[in-house]
C-alpha cells in the first residue's frame, strides 16, 4: 500500500516537473519565433519594391551653399614706428552651387581693410562659372579666379599653413595671389602609365590690383598661363606632385613678362590614422624675364621651400624658408625663415603662431612674430587635394 | 638588331595596352566610396562589373584625402555607389567637380545614393555645430545592419540594370542569392547575441546605433565628448564612474582610432577594449560585407563570455 502510494507520489512530481520543464522549453521556444518573426518581418521592411518612391536625403531647397570665413591677425616687428598690428584682416564670404546638369558656380567675396588707410573695401575675388560635362576630359571655367601657376598661387590664404604667402608671391604678384578675369580649360591627359596628368591653359586680363610684374594692360595682349600637373601615388600612404608653369602678359612697363615655374609637393598621411599624423613638403621655384626696356630684360628669380609635421590630432609643426627677388629691380633680394605652431581644434577653427626672420639686402633686417586665427561658418565648399 | 628590339618592345607594349583596354570593355565601371559598397557591387555585379573603392577599410571615411588619382578613376566610371547623409562631404565633392563625367554627378544615370530608402536613425531635430559633428540627415553609418545591406544592395541592382538591361537576370539572380545568404546570417548572427540582449556598453564615436538595434546591445555613452571631438579627461571621468555603476565591461573601438583614452577606461574599471570593424577589408580576414559581420559578432562574442 506505502508503496503504490509513493510510486503515484513520484508519477505525480515528475508530471509536475514536466509540465514545467515543458512550459519553460515553450516559452523559450515561443521567445526565439517571436524573435524570428520580428526578424522576418524587419527583412519584409528592409526589401523596398522597386516602385517605393525614395526618402528624400537632402532639404527641398535650392540655395546655394553660403560660408563666411574671418581671418584675424595680430603681429610684432622688431622694426618701424608701429611695430605692434592688431587687425581683422579679411572676411571670405563663398556662395557656390551647380548651376544647373552641366555647370557650377562660385562667388567669392572679400571684405578687407586698407592698413594704410584703415578703409573697408569689398573685392569680388572669384565669380566663375565651370563646365560638369564637357567631353574628352575637357572642364572650362569662365569668370574671375586664381589662375593656375604653382600650388600656393591657387589657395586663397585660409587655407594656406603659413600665416601669409611666401615673400616670392607677395613679390611677383600680390599679397594674396595673382588673379586673372578670362577663361581657363584643362585636360586630363590620357597617358600609357596611367597616373594622372593634367594640363591648363588659361587666357584673360590680369585681375585685381595690377602687381610688379603683371597688370591688365591697354593693349590686346592678354595674359597667358600654361600648367602641367603630374600626379603620382608612391603608395598608400604617401603621393608626390610635379608641376611645371609657365606665364607671359603685360607689365606697367609697356612690355611683356615671361616667369616660368616648377613646383614639388611630396604629402606622407598614414591611411589608418589620418587625422593624427601627416607630413607636407612643399617647394616652389619662379624664374621672371621681365622687359623693362626694348634692349634690357631683368632676370630674376625666387622660391621657397616649407615642411609641416603633424603629431597630433590638432596639432602642427612647421619650418619654411623664403628667398626671392623683385621683378623689376634685380638688385633688391631678400630670404626669410620661419617656425610655425597650428592648432586647429576643429575644421572649422584654425590658431596659427609664426616667428619669421627676414634678411634684406636692401634695408633692415627683422624680426617678427604673428598671430592668426581662422574661423569658419556655414556650408563651405571642401578643398582639392 | 636594335631597331628589331625596339619594333618588338613598342609592338608588345601596343598590344598589351590593347588587350588591357580590350579585357575590361563590356564590363560596368563601377566606383564606391568604402569597401561595403564595393563587397554589395561585386556580389550584385558579378562579372559583368569592375569595382573599385576609393577608400579602405581601416580608414576613417569622414576623412579621406581627395587624391588626384581618384579623379583619374571617377572620370571612366559608369556607376558611383556614396553613402551618402553627407557622410563623404569632405571628399566626394572635390572629386566629383573634377571628374569631368556628367554620368556620376548627383541626379545623373550612375550616382547611386546607396541610403535610399534606408530608414535613418538619430534624425536631428536641431542642428548646430556646437553639437560637434553632426550629420542633419541622419546617423550615417547605416550598412553596420545587415537588413540595410539588402537595401543597398537593391540601389545598386536598380543602377546596373537601367545601365545594363541585357544582363538584368545575371543581376537579379545575384541580388536574390545575395538576400537569401544575408536573411540566413543574420538569423545565425541575431540568434548568437540574443544572449547577451540589452547589455552595456561604451563606444568611442557614435557609429554604431544600426548594429546596436539589430544585434541588442545598447551603447550607452562615447569616449567623444560630441562627435568628431577628442575624448577628453572630464569626459573619460564620467564613463570611468559610469561602468563602475553600472557593470559596463566592454569598450567597442573602431580600427582608426588610437586605443590610449579606451585602455585607459579599461584600467580603470577592468573593462575590455574591442576593436570593431567598421567596414569591409578592415582587416585581411573581413573580404566580404559577410565576413565583416562573421568578424564583429565573433570579436563581440569572445568578448562578452
Amino acid at each position: 500500500m506505502n508503496l503504490f502510494r509513493i510510486i503515484r507520489i513520484l508519477l505525480f512530481v515528475l508530471c509536475l516537473v514536466g509540465s514545467d520543464a515543458a512550459a519553460q522549453m515553450d516559452s523559450t521556444a515561443v521567445a526565439d519565433s517571436l524573435l524570428l518573426l520580428q526578424l522576418q518581418r524587419s527583412m519584409q521592411q528592409a526589401a523596398p519594391s522597386i516602385q517605393q518612391q525614395p526618402a528624400p536625403r537632402s532639404s527641398l531647397s535650392t540655395n546655394p551653399d553660403i560660408s563666411a570665413i574671418g581671418d584675424f591677425r595680430s603681429s610684432y616687428t622688431t622694426i618701424g614706428k608701429r611695430k605692434v598690428e592688431t587687425y581683422f584682416n579679411e572676411l571670405e564670404l563663398q556662395v557656390v552651387s551647380v548651376v544647373d546638369p552641366y555647370a557650377r558656380a562660385e562667388f567669392l567675396f572679400s571684405f578687407g581693410k586698407d592698413l594704410n588707410t584703415g578703409e573697408l573695401g569689398i573685392e569680388l575675388e572669384v565669380a566663375t562659372l565651370t563646365s560638369l560635362s564637357l567631353p574628352y576630359q575637357l572642364q572650362l571655367t569662365l569668370g574671375k579666379f586664381k589662375p593656375v601657376f604653382g600650388k600656393v598661387n591657387i589657395l586663397h590664404p585660409h587655407y594656406f599653413s603659413f600665416v601669409d604667402f611666401p615673400r616670392v608671391i607677395n613679390n611677383y604678384f600680390d599679397s594674396e595671389g595673382m588673379f586673372m578675369e578670362g577663361a581657363s580649360i584643362s585636360w586630363l591627359v590620357p597617358n600609357p602609365y596611367d597616373f594622372y596628368q593634367e594640363l591648363t591653359f588659361e587666357v584673360g586680363r590680369a585681375g585685381s590690383e595690377p602687381n610688379a610684374s603683371l597688370v591688365p594692360g591697354e593693349t590686346d595682349q592678354l595674359l597667358c598661363v600654361g600648367h602641367l600637373k603630374n600626379f603620382f601615388d608612391l603608395s598608400q600612404n604617401s603621393t608626390l606632385e610635379i608641376g611645371f608653369s609657365g606665364l607671359t602678359g603685360p607689365n606697367r612697363l609697356g612690355f611683356s613678362t615671361f616667369i616660368e615655374g616648377v613646383d614639388l609637393t611630396y604629402k606622407w598621411k598614414p591611411l589608418r590614422y589620418n587625422v593624427l599624423q601627416s607630413f607636407t613638403w612643399q617647394s616652389e621655384l619662379l624664374f621672371a624675364n621681365m622687359r623693362s626696356t626694348d634692349a634690357e630684360v631683368l632676370r630674376t628669380n625666387g622660391g621657397f621651400s616649407f615642411i609641416e609635421y603633424q603629431f597630433e590630432k590638432r596639432w602642427f609643426l612647421g619650418a619654411r624658408y623664403d628667398f626671392s627677388g623683385f621683378p623689376d629691380d634685380a638688385t633688391r633680394k631678400e630670404q626669410a625663415a620661419s617656425l610655425l605652431l597650428r592648432f586647429q581644434p576643429t575644421e572649422f577653427q584654425i590658431l596659427a603662431l609664426e616667428y619669421r626672420f627676414t634678411d634684406r639686402n636692401y634695408d633692415r633686417d627683422f624680426s617678427q612674430v604673428l598671430l592668426r586665427a581662422i574661423f569658419g561658418i556655414g556650408t563651405h565648399a571642401a578643398h582639392q587635394y | 638588331m636594335s631597331r628589331e628590339r625596339t619594333r618588338f618592345a613598342a609592338g608588345l607594349t601596343l598590344a598589351c595596352t590593347l588587350f588591357a583596354y580590350t579585357s575590361g570593355l563590356g564590363q560596368l565601371k563601377v566606383v564606391t566610396t568604402l569597401p561595403d559598397l564595393e563587397s554589395i557591387a561585386k556580389l550584385i555585379g558579378g562579372e559583368q562589373v569592375d569595382v573599385y573603392s576609393i577608400a579602405t577599410g581601416f580608414q576613417n571615411p569622414h576623412f579621406v584625402d581627395p587624391k588626384p588619382s581618384y579623379i583619374l578613376r571617377l572620370s571612366r566610371a559608369d556607376v558611383f555607389v556614396t553613402v551618402g547623409l553627407d557622410l563623404e562631404i569632405g571628399w566626394v565633392p572635390p572629386l566629383l567637380n573634377s571628374a569631368r563625367n556628367s554620368r556620376i554627378q548627383k541626379g545623373g544615370e550612375g550616382y547611386v545614393d546607396a541610403s535610399t530608402n534606408v530608414p535613418l536613425l538619430q534624425v536631428p531635430t536641431s542642428a548646430s555645430r556646437a553639437q560637434g559633428d553632426i550629420h542633419i540627415y541622419g546617423n550615417p553609418h547605416y550598412w553596420l545592419d545587415p537588413l540595410n545591406g539588402k537595401i543597398i544592395a537593391r540601389n545598386i541592382f536598380e543602377t546596373l540594370v537601367r545601365l545594363d538591361p541585357d544582363h538584368r537576370s545575371i543581376y537579379e539572380s545575384n541580388l536574390k542569392k545575395f538576400t537569401e545568404t544575408l536573411d540566413a546570417k543574420t538569423k545565425v548572427w541575431v540568434a548568437k547575441m540574443l544572449p547577451y540582449s540589452g547589455t552595456k556598453i561604451i563606444a568611442y564615436h557614435n557609429e554604431w546605433p544600426y548594429f546596436e538595434q539589430r544585434f541588442g546591445l545598447q551603447v550607452v555613452d562615447f569616449l567623444e565628448p560630441k562627435p568628431g571631438i577628442p575624448p577628453t579627461s572630464s569626459q573619460l571621468l564620467k564613463v570611468i564612474n559610469e561602468m563602475k555603476r553600472d557593470q559596463i565591461k566592454i569598450i567597442i573601438i573602431s580600427p582608426y582610432f588610437t586605443t590610449e583614452s579606451a585602455d585607459l577606461v579599461a584600467r580603470n574599471t577592468g573593462g575590455k577594449v574591442v576593436t570593431l570593424a567598421t567596414s569591409v577589408a578592415a582587416s585581411e580576414q573581413i573580404k566580404t560585407y559577410f565576413d565583416l559581420f562573421d568578424y564583429d559578432i565573433s570579436q563581440l562574442l569572445e568578448a562578452l563570455r
